[in-house]
């Protein structure tokens, strides 16, 4: 890379690919640069091809890039997530493989499989893509996907700008996959502390490309809390009460208001280090009155309700399929909306707790110390209340069961490490040790990955018409609780034992054993990611077997197992006027469920449109030009964010009217194959018996 | 059912000002923007510098709830809008608050007791 700018390309010139890197010297870091590298190149030309040869673009384009409808909307932020997940977890692997063979010695440091500045972006990206990129597309597509259907609505509140902030996560994800190719990424760990992520002391495009990453998915995460608020507040079906809302409706109320509360601190931390970067201002140097402290202290007031937005989406899946698995209604409503909502507040009151040791005094320490163990309470009353609902149920132990189980064994350990953490005198010994890594992944991997694979499971018939496959989904979430048992329990270990996080080398050797078991368990965890993807792959070949066009395949007792699946882009034909508290349970309680409604209406829905593609684009253009120092790409795309604004609201905008006659048509031959269909029993759940209509004799949700 | 209070454009009679309303928010906004970046570029004392720039966010906030959230102390605005208001706030303080109760003791602890200025490492 030169030092001098070029007007037109910045400072992008032939030597930013790992590829010379690996001509100028060939090793095995170069080797392994240059390999993802390629397989980026390799699978982005792979996706053209297919699409081309199947004749797909136009049909992407129409049915998906351009729909502003919440359930697409939310399938893409998954697929996004689950593209992001295997980069990550992949990444994940390659860390423990060269920790396993980082062992140096006094005279010969350095060793390994990567080089250091090589493993500290491998631990960057991989932080920065599982929180920003994988856990929170996750839990925003469920939301988007579930919400509206569990809330009677047809749509999002704002359906238009649903699909900005989907295209403003992809321009960040985007930015953080062309680092693979195009540059190198910041070492400055997901967190990228200042003063080390300075202009002084990385100076190159790495901390850039994860400001702009930030910067620019964080806008479209505070526009997504939006949105989710306004529709819970404003869109629910008549006679849909807050107290009659199912469980997974309250998390992402929570979820919502934490969002728009506390994304704007990480847009504020990441602009703030921008202007020190771009524009020489002295918020976080060293010297001319900058404070890298507040930076901290700014991030994490982000930072720790953002665990909390990780979270809280799974626990509201978990109460959702605790009760639909085992046949009973939820133990504890009310416990359980209290604790969810105090959790969303308490949450904004703890954030100390990641800088203990940054020097302020013990009182201040003990005052966020006790705030943090009290948080403790609530999930405690929620672990009890899901345990509960399952006492002496009739559990079928479906996939997603098996994730709660692992959910309940292991997130408590994690859970339990977390109060132990809480404690400042204790967190001096243990801080920045791999102890905290394994806590923090003890937490999120049973909880945020477990809780949303276990969601996509329960919903996928709802989305694509048929079942996901029981006995790989069950496979699958065994690897994943395996996986994370061998990989991660050793680093509470090592982290007692004195091995630093983020290490690229160290020179005990009674560390190996406990290496080699946690690069066992990452390859289980590669296992767990093959696997994942086989289940997708093999139901899809078995679609036909596993197709429940009732709608209705595990007996739930929420408004969206009333209609149809695959269900359709209306959901329902007549919004319903809901009764009770698990209105769709006690119409199956009441006789039959399945009822025509009285007259069918011509319904509004949002009409396809490219803003969201646009916005993403331009965005997209933005964030690159800002990193490359491409100044005349930059002012074009920022100026081109508010004119298509503007551009769109100049424009009068009809929505598409379905005629009532074709939700006609549609709704009644819902019906008659309704009529049709052999209710299947508890037993035959995973059966080719189950079509989707369940034997309401046995329902006691 | 809450009141609807989002202030939808309708095109009859209360067009005309809504718009007018949103317009002077915007250009008030930009006149206290305008302000605050002029007071922080001239030669007042720094003592000043701050209380100015300090109104004026105040002064923007308030325009911001007026002209663009629509909110206003006649008996019309609904309860929700109100709990609202006051979660906000709340939530705002325990960050202001807690910042500043940090960075200060931060800061004590930095210079010293021998240092009695302590204003200077305030966030
Ligand atoms: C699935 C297999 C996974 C493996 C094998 C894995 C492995 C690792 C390893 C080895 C590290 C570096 C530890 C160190 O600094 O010494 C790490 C860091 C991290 N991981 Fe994971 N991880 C996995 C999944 C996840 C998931 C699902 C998330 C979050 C959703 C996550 C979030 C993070 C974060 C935030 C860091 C800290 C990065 C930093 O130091 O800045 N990981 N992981
Ligand atoms: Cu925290």
């Amino acid at each position: 890379m030169s030092a001098d700018i070029s007007p037109i390309f910045g400072k992008l010139d032939w030597s930013v690919t790992p590829y010379t890197d690996l001509l100028r010297e060939v090793n095995s870091s170069t080797i392994v640069g240059a390999g993802a590298a390629s397989v980026l190149v390799l699978g982005a030309i792979a996706a053209v091809a297919l699409l081309t040869w199947m004749r797909w673009w136009g049909p992407l384009y129409r049915n998906w890039l351009t729909s502003a409808d919440a359930k697409k909307i939310g399938i893409m932020y998954i697929a996004l997530a689950l593209v992001m997940m295997a980069r990550g977890i992949i990444e994940g692997f390659v860390i423990r493989t060269h920790q396993s063979t980082a062992l140096g010695t006094l005279t010969q440091p350095e060793s390994g499989l990567v080089s250091p500045d090589h493993f500290a972006q491998l631990f960057s990206t991989h932080g920065t893509i599982m929180i920003f990129f994988v856990a929170m597309p996750l839990l925003i597509g469920l939301i988007n996907f579930v919400l509206p259907q569990q809330l009677g609505a047809r749509d999002m509140a704002f359906p238009v700008l649903n699909q900005v902030s989907l295209g403003l996560t992809a321009a960040g994800a985007g930015l953080v996959m062309i680092s693979l190719l195009v540059g190198k990424f910041g070492t400055g760990g997901w967190t990228m502390y200042p003063p080390y992520t300075g202009i002084d002391y990385s100076p190159g495009e790495g901390v850039d490309y994860w400001l702009w990453a930030i910067l620019i998915s964080g806008v479209g995460s505070t526009l997504t809390g939006m949105n989710f608020a306004v529709t819970i507040f404003k869109e629910r079906a008549p006679g849909m009460h807050f107290m009659r809302m199912p469980l997974f409706c309250w998390t992402s109320l929570c979820v919502a208001i934490m969002l728009i509360y506390a994304m704007p601190a990480l847009t504020v931390s990441s602009g703030m280090l921008a202007l020190d970067r771009y524009a020489g201002s002295h918020f976080f140097t060293n010297e001319a009155g900058g404070n890298m402290m507040n930076y901290a202290n700014i991030f994490w007031m982000f930072g720790h309700p953002e665990v909390y937005i990780l979270i809280l989406p799974a626990f509201g899946v978990f109460s959702e399929i605790s009760s639909t698995f085992s046949g009973k209604r939820l133990y504890g409503y009310t416990s359980l909306v209290i604790a969810s909502m105090s959790i969303a507040v308490i949450s904004f009151t703890v954030w100390l707790h990641h800088f203990f040791t940054m020097g302020q005094s013990a009182g201040v320490n003990i005052a966020f110390g006790i705030a943090t163990m009290v948080i403790g309470i609530p999930t405690g009353v929620k672990i009890y209340d899901w345990m509960a609902t399952m006492w002496r149920g009739r559990i079928r132990v479906t996939a997603p069961i098996v994730y709660l189980t692992g959910f309940f064994l292991l997130f408590v350990i994690g859970g339990l490490s977390g109060i132990i953490l809480a404690n400042p005198s204790i967190d001096y010994q243990v801080h920045n040790s791999t102890f905290l890594v394994a806590h923090f992944h003890n937490v999120i991997i049973p909880g945020v990955l477990y809780g949303m694979l276990a969601g996509i499971h329960y919903w996928f018939p709802k989305a694509f018409g048929f079942r996901l496959d029981e006995d790989w989904g069950r496979r699958t979430a065994l690897l994943f609780v395996g996986g994370f048992v061998f990989t991660f329990l050793p680093l509470y270990v090592l982290g007692l034992m004195g091995l630093p996080r983020r290490s690229p080398t160290f020179q005990n050797p009674d560390f190996m054993p406990w290496m080699y078991i946690a690069s066992f368990g990452a390859v289980l965890m590669l296992c767990a990611l093959a696997s994942l993807a086989w289940t997708f792959w093999t139901s899809y070949r078995n679609r036909l077997a596993l197709a429940v066009p009732g709608g209705d395949p595990w007996n739930g007792s929420s408004l969206e197992w009333s209609t149809p699946a695959p269900v359709p882009e209306w959901t329902f034909p007549h919004i319903p006027h809901v009764a009770a508290r698990d209105d769709w349970g006690e119409c199956k309680r009441s006789g039959d469920p399945w009822k025509a409604p009285q007259d069918y209406v011509d319904i509004e829905m949002p009409a396809n449109t490219a803003h969201g593609l646009l916005i993403a684009a331009t965005a997209s253009a933005l964030g690159f030009a800002m990193v490359w120092h491409i100044w005349w790409l930059a002012a074009l795309s920022f100026l081109a964010i508010p004119a298509l604004l503007a551009w769109r609201g100049m424009q009068v905008i009809e929505p598409r009217i379905v005629p009532a006659g074709e939700v006609e048509e549609a709704d009644r031959r819902f019906r008659t194959m309704m009529a049709d269909l052999a209710p299947a029993t508890r037993a035959d759940e995973e059966t080719e018996r189950n079509r989707g209509r369940p034997d309401l004799s046995e329902f006691a949700g | 059912m809450t009141k609807p209070n989002t202030g939808e454009i309708d095109p009859q009679e209360s067009a005309r000002q809504e718009l007018r309303s949103y317009g002077i928010g915007f250009v008030a906004s930009l006149l206290l923007t305008v302000g605050a970046f002029a007071a922080a570029l001239s030669d007042l004392p720094t003592v000043w510098k701050i209380i100015a720039i300090c109104a004026a966010a105040l002064l923007q906030i308030v325009t911001h709830m007026r002209n663009f959230l629509h909110l206003s102390f006649s008996v019309e605005q609904s309860r929700e809008d109100l709990l609202l208001v006051l979660f906000s706030a709340m939530l705002l303080a325990i960050m202001a608050g807690g910042t500043w109760y940090i960075m200060s003791d931060l800061g004590g602890r930095m210079h010293g007791n021998s240092h009695e200025d302590r204003s200077t490492s305030l966030p």
